[in-house]
């Protein structure tokens, strides 16, 4: 009858535009997922970079709800930037308001989630109570009348289990209801600006009319309380720290390697196949070298992305991260960074610029500035294939090299720290604020959140970061290819590679990098992957002579060992190499960093500032290193 | 800045775990204040400390809260007995 009811009304005409507004830990992006399922995409709220998903889902057969995931707030008028956007889509400010809200209700949680869901229905917008983990309520013996709640809150009320779909149905019939009226406004509802202590009165007073709390504690509460004395036990809480990450790194690096080596291949065998079908010439070269390349170079970094947002995903659901904050806001309050920079940081790992967006979590704008300021220095995926080049390079033994490798992390995490203690007692002077955060209970993760999540991240980084790697793989292939010799004219592929634009930049620059030990070559390998840094293995290919593949095979590294200056000496000596790698770990070369970091402070200073201090500190460290090395009898 | 605390009032890190309590008085910043606040720590909140230390874990209703020590230190409750 709702659909009928809909099909017939004006409201058709157009599409049905939900937003989803809801308290943080309420299960509302499994909504989400529930009503979009992978019919959805993250994008930025405008003028915000704050992350939206939209999705479109369907009544009966027709598609008419496009649903808009807002960001989890705990109430409308508070200072965040989450709440502002909140507010914006629910009071209409900037543009038409939602034609439906679906407040998410923690069925378990109802006083908390019922101050919020009087925040909207003081605006008189036509809304439905999703009222969530009905399943949780009902096992920890929690009663709801929900005829009565909705009677009381003038708007209907669904119990629904979104992990399970219980109760979907349900609730898209009463959208469609709800798109047809005015929500009236609850008569016994405090006045607007009556405070949040008036508001969680009278939500007190619905919830204790509507609902019956048991006296005992349920299992599910003792468990989680026993849980939490050991995660966040002083000893045993970074015990378990330790493990879950290393765990969570193993299981990266063990697992994204066997896409990466099946993309390298695909794209290996693609590259031979055009080489082999496409006439020879420079379209050739560019589609073969510049465009597969590009691709190639793009791609591969997409599996560890994925999986590292994918394993995110599934401990943010047990509920485990926010306990990992308050163990790791031990150590990061020493150094003036907030407990909650954990996520940001921990992201990083997989790419700065979803670690530097995630920190608009943070609350305190001091805390948020100098997260984001540190986050570069975490080893991204970007600086793996560079890390293996170099530790390669430097140490024959894999042993030696996979304990370089893992130093590599070790540095950039002791730089990220010691840079924080030095901002807060400079320019960003004072303490973090102390945390206070929100426990969830312990719950199994949802497998299917985080494979929505994973593809979400994947796409939006081939979007912003991949578009430009691949647009800097074919200028760089462009670059090293020309000016071309004369035809009939035999040049080494070398000289070919010295008298192009890049070897001549090379030249120009390179006195800047002398002290460090750099020729021309490794110059060009540097400078170019200022704008990416993974683009310095394909460099250093190119330049050696090979295709510019940029998979850090035995022969790759075997032929960049055997590079050699002008002079005919060997290019990668110990204290080169080992200058390269700290230069590497610790100087800012990730143009879409620089733009994110702009756009989250809202200002090019900061942008510039990360620059200038992580590129000069990693010149320093890298030329204090390869003094060090000298004088300690290395070449 | 003065805080006029009551005589009963305590020290949210000196009450043992298990008891309950009701929120009297804060020496924390605004910003603070203000997560507390939507958290559902609004004034004479009543709320079971569950557990003592770096963090101290307390719940209102049925939301637990992890707080630094810092926080507790500057927070004053009256008990309400067990």
């Amino acid at each position: 009858m709702a659909i009928a009811a809909l099909a017939a009304s004006p409201v058709t005409n157009a599409r049905v535009r939900l937003a989803l507004i809801g308290n943080p830990n309420t299960g509302k992006t499994t909504l989400f997922n529930a009503l979009c399922g992978i019919r959805a995409k993250t994008s930025n709220y405008p003028g915000t970079t704050t992350s939206i998903r939209l999705g479109s889902s369907a009544v009966g057969s027709r598609q008419l709800l496009d649903v808009l995931d807002l960001p989890g707030v705990y109430e409308l008028h508070g200072d965040g930037l989450e709440s502002r956007i909140a507010l914006d889509v629910v009071s209409g400010n900037g543009s038409p308001p939602a034609d439906v809200f679906v407040i998410v209700v923690d069925a378990s949680n109802l006083t908390r989630n019922l101050v919020l869901a009087g925040e909207v229905l003081a605006e008189k917008r036509p809304a439905v109570i999703a009222l969530n983990m009905i399943d949780v309520a009902r096992g920890r013996r929690i009663d709801i009348d929900h005829d009565a709640l909705s009677r009381a809150l003038g708007c209907p009320v669904i119990p629904i289990v979104a992990r399970s779909g219980e109760g979907v149905d349900s609730l898209r019939r009463a959208i469609a209801q709800a798109a047809l009226s005015i929500a009236p406004r609850p008569l016994d509802l405090p006045s607007a600006g009556a405070g949040l202590e008036a508001l969680a009165q009278w939500a007190e007073g619905i919830a204790a009319a509507t609902s019956s709390t048991p006296v005992t504690r349920s299992a599910e509460e003792d468990f989680t309380e026993r849980c939490d004395r050991y995660l966040t036990h002083p000893v045993y809480g970074p015990a378990a720290f330790v493990a879950v990450m290393g765990l969570l790194f193993f299981t990266l690096f063990t697992l994204a390697a066997i896409p990466m080596a099946l993309i390298e291949s695909v794209f290996g065998g693609l590259g031979s196949l055009l080489t082999a079908t496409l006439p020879a010439g420079p379209v050739r070269d560019l589609i073969t070298n510049g465009v597969v390349g590009g691709l190639s170079g793009t791609i591969v970094f997409l599996p560890q992305i994925c999986l590292l947002f994918f394993l995110i995903s599934l401990l943010e659901d047990t509920g485990y991260l926010a306990r990992a904050a308050f163990v790791v806001d031990r150590l990061l309050s020493r150094f003036g960074l907030p407990g909650q920079a954990f996520v940001p940081l921990l992201t990083a790992h997989a790419c700065a610029v979803p670690g530097i967006m995630s920190a608009r979590l943070i609350p305190n704008r001091r805390d948020r500035l100098a997260t984001i300021l540190v986050a570069p220095f975490m080893s991204c995926s970007a600086r793996l294939p560079v890390y293996v080049l170099l530790t390669s390079l430097l140490f024959a033994d894999p042993l030696f090299a996979a304990l370089a490798f893992a130093g590599c992390y070790a540095l950039g995490a002791a730089a990220g720290l010691i840079t924080a203690s030095l901002f807060s007692r400079t320019t960003l002077k004072g303490r973090p604020l102390p945390m206070i955060l929100e426990l969830p209970p312990y719950r199994l993760p949802s497998l299917w959140n985080a494979v929505l999540t994973a593809k979400d991240q994947g796409i939006a980084f081939l979007r912003s970061a991949g578009s430009i790697i691949m647009a800097i793989c074919i200028v760089m292939w462009w670059l090293s290819a020309y000016p071309r010799p004369a035809a009939g004219v035999d040049v080494p592929p070398q000289v070919q590679q010295e008298n192009s634009y890049v070897g001549r930049a090379g030249h120009v620059i390179q006195p800047v990098f002398a002290p460090l030990g750099f020729d021309w070559q490794l110059t060009v390998g540097v400078v170019t992957s200022f704008v990416a840094r993974e683009v310095f293995v394909s460099t250093m290919s190119v330049l050696e002579g090979g295709d510019g593949n940029s998979d850090v095979d035995a022969g790759v590294v075997a032929r960049i060992r055997g590079m050699t200056r002008a002079n005919g000496q060997p290019l990668f000596t110990p204290s080169v190499a080992a200058a390269a790698l700290i230069f590497f770990v610790l100087a800012m070369q990730c143009l879409p960093t620089l733009a994110v970091t702009r756009k989250e402070t809202g200002s090019w200073k900061y942008a510039a500032a990360q620059l200038t201090y992580m590129s000069g500190l990693a010149y320093v460290v890298a030329f204090s290193a390869r003094m060090m090395l000298r004088l300690a009898g290395f070449a | 800045m003065l805080h006029l605390v009551s005589e009963r009032a305590a020290r949210l890190s000196e009450v043992p775990a298990g008891a309950k309590v009701r929120l009297h008085d804060s020496g924390l910043d605004a910003q603070s204040r203000s997560q507390l606040r939507a958290l559902g720590l609004t004034d004479a909140a009543l709320l079971r400390v569950c557990q003592q230390g770096d963090p101290c874990v307390v719940q209102v209703r049925s939301t637990r809260i992890g707080l630094s020590a810092s926080v507790a230190r500057q927070l004053f409750v009256i008990e309400c007995g067990e």
